[in-house]
């Protein structure tokens, strides 16, 4: 039996059915293999505090776009573009 | 046989912040010699001035970028890697395989929402 709280008018929302968000690449026109590792201050938004890189649950990111974005981030870690960890 | 085919590539460099200039302007002449003494070619290079290093990488804290566009036959790359971890001003260096030489370095931004 399915269950709607007629109180709040609004139907409880089901995870499967949330709105996902757009991919930021695609909205601006990027392709997946124009992600560049020397373009630092786009890869620095897909990172955490910490400097991890952030999965695409949360930024939205294309299956993709996501590949070469790791590999990007990954090569300016190498020449220090990009911490491997921000400490403290 | 065909002609021999050299691969573009670009390579960013770092050297160390505690030489001179004289001394960098040397080092980075020696990383062209090095390319064009394996048969291939420099085509442009970008200086990327002076940069704070993300982490200490040898004691390190700033170093000097440069992104050297440059066309080798692919069998040169191990012999510059060899030669390039024997250069002691330069801290660190990647090489990539890449299909064009960019002009300038810009990049498209992402749609602020």
């Amino acid at each position: 039996m399915r269950s709607f709280s007629k109180e709040s008018g609004s139907a409880p929302r089901r995870k499967s059915q949330r709105k996902r968000k757009p991919c930021p690449f695609t909205l601006a026109g990027i392709k997946p293999y124009e992600i560049d590792y020397k373009d630092v201050d786009t890869l620095q938004r897909f990172i955490t505090e910490r400097g991890k890189i952030l999965p695409r649950r949360i930024t939205g990111v294309s299956a993709s776009h996501q590949r070469k974005l790791a590999q990007a981030i990954k090569q300016a870690r190498h020449v220090a573009l990009l911490p491997f960890v921000y400490e403290e | 046989m065909e002609k021999e085919t050299n691969n573009l590539y670009e390579g960013m460099f770092i050297l160390s912040a505690v030489l001179s200039d004289d001394a960098r302007q040397k080092a980075l002449e020696r990383i062209t010699a090095e390319i064009t003494n394996h048969g291939g070619e420099v085509r442009k290079i970008h200086d990327q001035e002076r940069r704070k290093l993300a982490y200490e990488i040898d004691g390190h804290r700033d170093g000097f970028y440069y992104l050297i566009y440059f066309a080798v036959p692919p069998e040169a790359i191990t012999e510059l890697w060899k030669e390039y971890h024997l250069h002691e001003d330069l801290i660190r260096f990647m090489t990539l395989r890449t299909e064009t030489v960019r002009e300038t370095l810009e990049f498209k931004s992402l749609v602020e929402q």
